[in-house]
C-alpha cells in the first residue's frame, strides 16, 4: 500500500532520458574564477585591513584638500599678536587647533604639511624603485650575459648596512627633499630588481612564453603581456611599503641632524622641534601630535601593503 | 594521409648541446629524418631522449648546434632572412604538453588565440580579427563566448583546446605538437585527439607528434621514429612498427604498453632494454634500410639477425 | 645536524665559506674607497678645526690642506688612506677634539656600544624566540594576535617614535634615569631594553613563521601519529631547529642594532659610537664620519658574513652560491 502511494509521488521525469548536450557540457567546464574578484574578496574579509584603507583615502584627500579649506594658517608663516610679538607655545585653542611651536607657527598645518612632504617622499622614492628594479631586474633575468656581473654588484650593495649609505649619502649632499629621494633610492631598488629577475626567470622559460616566442610575439609585447601583469601585485606593494618607510627615514635623518632643513615642515621636523619639550610636560602635545599623525599614516599603509600583499597571493584565494 | 612523397620538413645531421663548455650536455646527437606533407610523424622515446628537443629545434626555440633543417627545401635554422622568418613563424605551429602552463593567466582567451595574428598583422579590421578567433574557437569545439573569458577558468581538455586554437588561427602547414594529451585527463584524451585528426583531414596538415606513450601513437601516426638518448634508432611506417619491431629498445617499448586482454596481458613477458647488448666497439652501427619503409641504426652483425628475423615471419 | 653536514660536504662548504670571505673582502674594499672619493667631495671647511673658516686666510688654508695631504693626486691619497687603515689608523679628528686620533676616541667609545648591542641581542634573542614559540603554538589566538599587534607596530611605526615614548614614560612610571649614567647600572635597564624591541619583533616574527611551517609538516604529523605527547615533540624535533631562524635573522638584528644605537646613545647620551657618530654629523667633523661609517660598514659586512656561513652550516638546502636576499 505504502509503497503505491511512494511511487505515485515520484517524478517521472527523474527517469527520462538526458540528452546530451555538448554545449552545456562545455559551459560546466569552467569555473567562475577571477584573479581581481577573489583578491579584493580577500583583501575585503580582512576588516581592520578595510578600515585603514578608508583611513589612508580619507589622509590622503585631507592632506591635499586642508591648505583650500577655511581658517588654516600657513604652515611656515610666524604668527604675531597684535603687538607685533610672536605667539609662543600657545595651547591648543580654537583659532590654532594644535596649538602654535617656540616660534609661533600653527602646529596644525605645520602637521598636514608635513605629512604632504612625506608622502611625497614615499611616493617618488617607490617610483623610482619600480622603475630602477623594474629595468634592472629585467634586464638581470633576461641577458644571461650579464647575470654574474649584476648578480656581483648586487651582492656588495646588499652587503652594505642600509642605515650606513643613507647617512653618508645624505651627509655629503646637500640637505633637502631630492637629498633624501636620491639617499633612499641609492639601496631600496636592490630588492625589487632581485625579486623581478627571479620572476624574470621562473616565467622566461614557461611554456606560455615559448608559445609567444612560436607566434612570433616581439619582445616588447612579451613583457607588457606576459610579465607585468604578474608584478602588478607586487608593484602595489612595495608602493605601499615605501611610504612608511620614506616617513621613517626623514625622521632618522632630520634627527641625526642631515635631513631637511628647518624650513621645510616634515614629521621629522616636528618630532625634533617636539623633542625640546620631552622634559616639560605641559608642553609635550607638541610632541604627541606629530607622533600620533605619523604612528596612523605609517600603521595605516604597513597593514594595508600587507592586507593587499597577501590578498593578491593567489595561494590565499580559496 | 598516405604519403604524397613531397618533403615538407627534411632534418639533417641535427645535434644540440645545453649547458656551456664546462658542462655540455648534448641532448641530440645527429638526428637525419623527412616529413612528408600531410602526414603524421611520430616521435617517441622515454623522457629525457631528447624528443621534445627536436621539436623546439624545429621551432627554433632551441638552437642547433650542428646540421640543417630545411621547410619546403629553405634552411631556417641559423640566421636567416626577415620575409623567411615571418614565413616559418606562420607555417609551423606548435601545441604545448602543459596547458595549465602553456597559456598566459593573466590574458584573455581573446587576446591568447589573436596573439599570433597581431603579431603577422593576418587580419584586416578589428571585426574581421573576432571572426578569426570565433571560428578558431567554435573549430576545436569551444563556444564562442569564451573569448572574453581569462584561462583559469577552463578545464585542462578546453585549456588544451585553447592551446589548438590559437594555433589553427595562423593557417599553419606543419603543427608540432609536443605530447599534446599526455598531461590532461585520460577521459578527455580522445576528444583532443579527435580534433587533431578531424583538422588534418579538413585542412591538410602534417603533424609532428611527440610522444612516450606508444599505444596512443599507434593510432593517430603514419610513421614512427623511436629514439634513445639523443639519436634515432628505428624509424619505420607505423603498422610495419608494431608488427616487426626490430631494435631491441623498440622492441622494450612496444612490450610495455598495456593490452585490454588481461590474458594475453598475463602471459606477456616484459622486454628490458640493456644497451650492453650491442657490441658497437669495433663494428660501429649504421643506418640502414632493413625493408620497404623500415630504417635501422643496427651493425653488420645485426643487421644480419634481423633480416633472419623478418624473413622468419614472412 | 650542522657537524655532520660539514663533514660530508666539507670541501663543497670550505669552498663556499672561502667564496664568501673574498665577497666579504671584495666589498670592503669597495666601500673603504666609495667612501673616501666621496668625502673628498665634500666642501674644506670641515678640515679647519675649531679655529673656523673664518680665521684663516687663503694661504694658511691651503698649508693646512697640503699638509693634511689633501693636494695630492687621489689614487696617492687613496694609497696613503690603505696604508694607513692597514696600521690601524684612522686619522686625526678634526673638530669633535681636534688632533687626537680616531683610533683612541672609537677604544674609549666602543666597549659601551659593544656592551650595550650585546646585551640587547641577548635579549631580544631569548625573548623573540619564546614570543616566537607561544605565538605558534596559540596560533590564531589572543596571544598570538597581541603578538601580531606588537609586531606590525614596531615594523610600521618609525623606530624614534616609540624611543621617545619609552624616554619619556618608562622611566616616569619605573623611576629609571632618564639619561645614562656608568656609575648607575640601573641606567642600562632602557637602553638596552629599547634598543631590543626591534629585533623582539623581528625573531618572534621569524620563529612564528618558522613553527607554524614545521608544526603542518608530515614529519611532525607522524610523530604525533607514534604517539609522542607534544612536549616531547616540541623538544626534540621542533625546538632544535629553533637555530635556523634565529641564524636567518641574526644579520638584519646586527644591523638593526646597528642603526639603533645611533638613535638610542644619542637619545640616552650613552657615550658610545652611535652618539658619537650623531655628534661628528653635526659638528661635520669630516674625518671622525668617515672613520665611524667604515667601523659601521665592517661590523654590518661582518654580521653578514657571519650570518650566511652560520646559515650554510645549519641548512644544507640553501643554494650555496647565491647570497640571501631581501634585506
Amino acid at each position: 500500500m505504502t509503497s503505491d502511494v511512494k511511487t505515485e509521488k515520484i517524478d517521472k521525469s527523474l527517469f527520462e532520458f538526458a540528452e546530451y548536450d555538448s554545449k552545456n557540457a562545455e559551459l560546466i567546464g569552467y569555473s567562475n574564477y577571477s584573479y581581481w574578484r577573489s583578491t579584493l574578496q580577500v583583501f575585503l574579509k580582512n576588516k581592520i585591513a578595510v578600515i585603514l584603507l578608508f583611513v589612508v583615502v580619507l589622509l590622503l584627500l585631507f592632506t591635499v584638500v586642508q591648505p583650500y579649506l577655511p581658517n588654516q594658517h600657513s604652515p611656515i608663516k610666524i604668527n604675531v599678536d597684535a603687538d607685533g610679538l610672536q605667539l609662543r607655545n600657545l595651547p591648543p585653542s580654537s583659532e590654532y587647533w594644535f596649538g602654535t611651536n617656540s616660534i609661533g607657527q600653527d602646529i596644525w598645518s605645520r602637521i598636514w604639511s608635513g605629512t604632504r612632504t612625506s608622502l611625497f617622499i614615499g611616493l617618488t622614492v617607490g617610483i623610482i624603485e619600480l622603475i630602477v628594479g623594474i629595468f634592472v631586474g629585467s634586464i638581470w633575468g633576461y641577458v644571461r650575459k650579464l647575470d654574474p656581473i649584476i648578480t656581483e654588484i648586487y651582492n656588495v650593495i646588499t652587503n652594505i648596512p642600509t642605515t650606513i649609505i643613507l647617512i653618508l649619502i645624505a651627509y655629503i649632499l646637500e640637505p633637502g627633499i631630492l637629498t633624501i629621494i636620491i639617499a633612499m633610492s641609492v639601496t631600496r631598488w636592490t630588492s625589487m630588481a632581485r625579486f623581478v629577475r627571479n620572476l624574470v626567470i621562473i616565467i622566461r622559460d614557461r611554456e606560455y612564453n615559448l608559445a609567444s616566442r612560436c607566434l612570433g610575439t616581439p619582445l616588447h609585447r612579451i613583457a607588457s603581456k606576459n610579465l607585468l601583469p604578474y608584478l602588478v601585485s607586487v608593484i602595489m606593494l612595495r608602493l605601499a611599503l615605501a611610504i612608511p618607510l620614506a616617513i621613517g627615514s626623514e625622521v632618522f635623518l632630520t634627527y641625526i641632524g642631515i635631513g631637511l632643513p628647518v624650513d621645510i615642515p616634515s614629521l621629522g621636523n616636528l618630532i625634533n622641534e617636539g623633542r625640546m619639550f620631552i622634559m616639560t610636560p605641559s608642553l609635550r602635545y607638541q610632541l604627541l601630535f606629530p607622533t600620533a599623525v605619523l604612528s596612523i599614516i605609517t600603521i595605516s599603509f604597513y597593514v594595508m601593503g600587507n592586507a593587499f600583499g597577501d590578498a593578491s597571493d593567489p595561494k590565499n584565494h580559496i | 594521409m598516405k604519403n604524397n612523397n613531397e618533403v615538407l620538413l627534411e632534418v639533417n645531421n641535427l645535434k644540440v648541446e645545453f649547458g656551456g663548455k664546462k658542462n655540455k650536455f648534448v641532448a641530440v646527437k645527429g638526428v637525419s629524418f623527412n616529413v612528408y606533407k600531410g602526414e603524421t610523424f611520430g616521435l617517441v622515446g622515454e623522457s629525457g631522449s631528447g624528443k621534445t628537443t627536436i621539436g623546439r629545434a624545429i621551432m627554433r626555440i632551441n638552437e642547433a648546434a650542428e646540421g640543417e633543417i630545411k621547410f619546403k627545401g629553405k634552411k631556417i635554422n641559423g640566421k636567416i632572412s626577415k620575409e623567411l622568418d615571418r614565413e616559418v613563424t606562420e607555417k609551423i605551429q606548435m601545441i604545448f604538453q602543459d596547458p595549465m602552463a602553456s597559456l598566459n593567466e593573466r590574458a584573455k582567451v581573446d587576446y591568447i588565440v589573436s596573439e599570433g595574428i597581431y603579431n603577422l598583422k593576418k587580419f584586416k579590421d578589428e571585426a574581421d580579427r573576432k571572426a578569426k578567433v570565433e571560428k578558431a574557437l567554435t573549430d576545436v569545439g569551444l563556444l564562442p563566448e569564451f573569448a572574453s573569458r581569462f584561462p583559469h577558468e577552463f578545464s585542462g581538455g578546453q585549456r588544451q583546446r585553447i592551446g589548438i586554437a590559437r594555433v589553427l588561427i595562423m593557417e599553419p602547414e606543419l603543427v608540432v605538437a609536443d605530447e599534446p594529451i599526455s598531461a590532461l585527463d585520460v577521459s578527455i584524451r580522445a576528444q583532443v585527439l579527435n580534433i587533431l585528426s578531424h583538422l588534418q583531414k579538413e585542412r591538410g596538415l602534417t603533424y609532428i607528434f611527440v610522444a612516450h606513450d606508444l599505444s596512443v601513437v599507434r593510432f593517430i601516426t603514419d610513421r614512427i621514429a623511436v629514439i634513445h638518448k639523443g639519436k634515432i634508432v628505428e624509424l619505420a611506417e607505423s603498422e610495419k612498427l608494431f608488427e616487426n619491431p626490430l631494435h631491441p629498445y623498440t622492441r622494450a617499448l612496444i612490450s610495455a604498453v598495456p593490452q585490454p586482454d588481461p590474458i594475453a596481458e598475463r602471459n606477456k613477458v616484459i622486454e628490458i632494454y640493456d644497451p650492453s647488448c650491442h657490441n658497437y666497439d669495433v663494428d660501429k652501427p649504421e643506418w640502414v634500410k632493413i625493408e620497404e619503409d623500415h630504417y635501422i641504426l643496427a651493425n653488420k652483425e645485426e643487421i644480419i639477425k634481423y633480416k633472419e628475423i623478418l624473413e622468419s615471419k614472412v | 645536524m650542522a657537524s655532520l653536514y660539514l663533514q660530508k660536504k666539507g670541501g663543497k662548504m670550505s669552498k663556499y665559506v672561502i667564496k664568501r670571505f673574498f665577497r666579504s673582502i671584495f666589498t670592503l674594499i669597495a666601500v673603504i674607497t666609495v667612501v673616501f672619493l666621496l668625502m673628498r667631495m665634500m666642501p674644506e671647511e670641515g678640515y679647519f678645526g675649531e679655529t673656523g673658516t673664518d680665521k684663516l686666510d687663503e694661504s694658511q688654508k691651503e698649508a693646512i690642506l697640503t699638509n693634511l695631504g689633501l693636494r695630492d693626486p687621489m689614487h696617492i691619497q687613496l694609497l696613503h688612506f690603505y696604508s694607513d687603515l692597514a696600521k690601524g689608523d684612522l686619522g686625526d679628528s678634526l673638530i669633535y677634539r681636534p688632533n687626537v686620533s680616531i683610533t683612541k676616541i672609537i677604544k674609549q667609545k666602543a666597549p659601551y656600544s659593544i656592551a650595550i648591542g650585546l646585551s640587547s641581542l641577548g635579549f631580544a634573542l631569548i625573548l623573540g624566540l619564546s614570543m616566537g614559540v607561544v605565538m605558534a603554538k596559540e596560533k590564531n589566538k589572543l596571544a598570538d594576535k597581541m603578538g601580531t599587534f606588537y609586531v606590525v607596530i614596531i615594523r610600521a611605526v618609525p623606530p624614534i617614535v616609540y624611543y621617545l615614548f619609552i624616554q619619556l614614560y618608562l622611566t616616569q612610571i619605573f623611576k629609571l634615569p632618564l639619561l645614562f649614567d656608568i656609575d648607575e647600572p640601573s641606567s642600562w635597564i632602557l637602553p638596552t631594553f629599547a634598543m631590543a624591541l626591534g629585533n623582539i619583533a623581528g625573531y618572534a616574527m621569524w620563529m612564528r613563521r618558522y613553527m607554524v611551517d614545521e608544526l603542518n609538516k608530515d614529519y611532525l604529523r607522524l610523530a604525533r601519529a607514534k604517539g609522542l605527547s607534544e612536549r616531547k615533540i616540541m623538544v626534540s624535533h621542533v625546538a632544535r631547529n629553533a637555530l635556523v631562524p634565529m641564524v636567518q635573522y641574526l644579520p638584519a638584528s646586527i644591523l638593526f642594532t646597528i642603526g639603533g644605537s645611533i638613535y638610542i646613545e644619542s637619545l640616552f647620551s650613552i657615550p658610545g659610537m652611535g652618539g658619537l657618530l650623531v655628534d661628528a654629523i653635526q659638528l661635520q667633523d669630516n674625518n671622525l664620519v668617515q672613520a665611524l661609517v667604515l667601523m659601521f660598514s665592517v661590523v654590518g659586512i661582518l654580521g653578514l658574513f657571519l650570518g650566511d656561513v652560520l646559515m650554510a652550516m645549519l641548512d644544507p638546502r640553501i643554494k650555496l652560491h647565491s647570497s640571501g636576499g631581501g634585506r
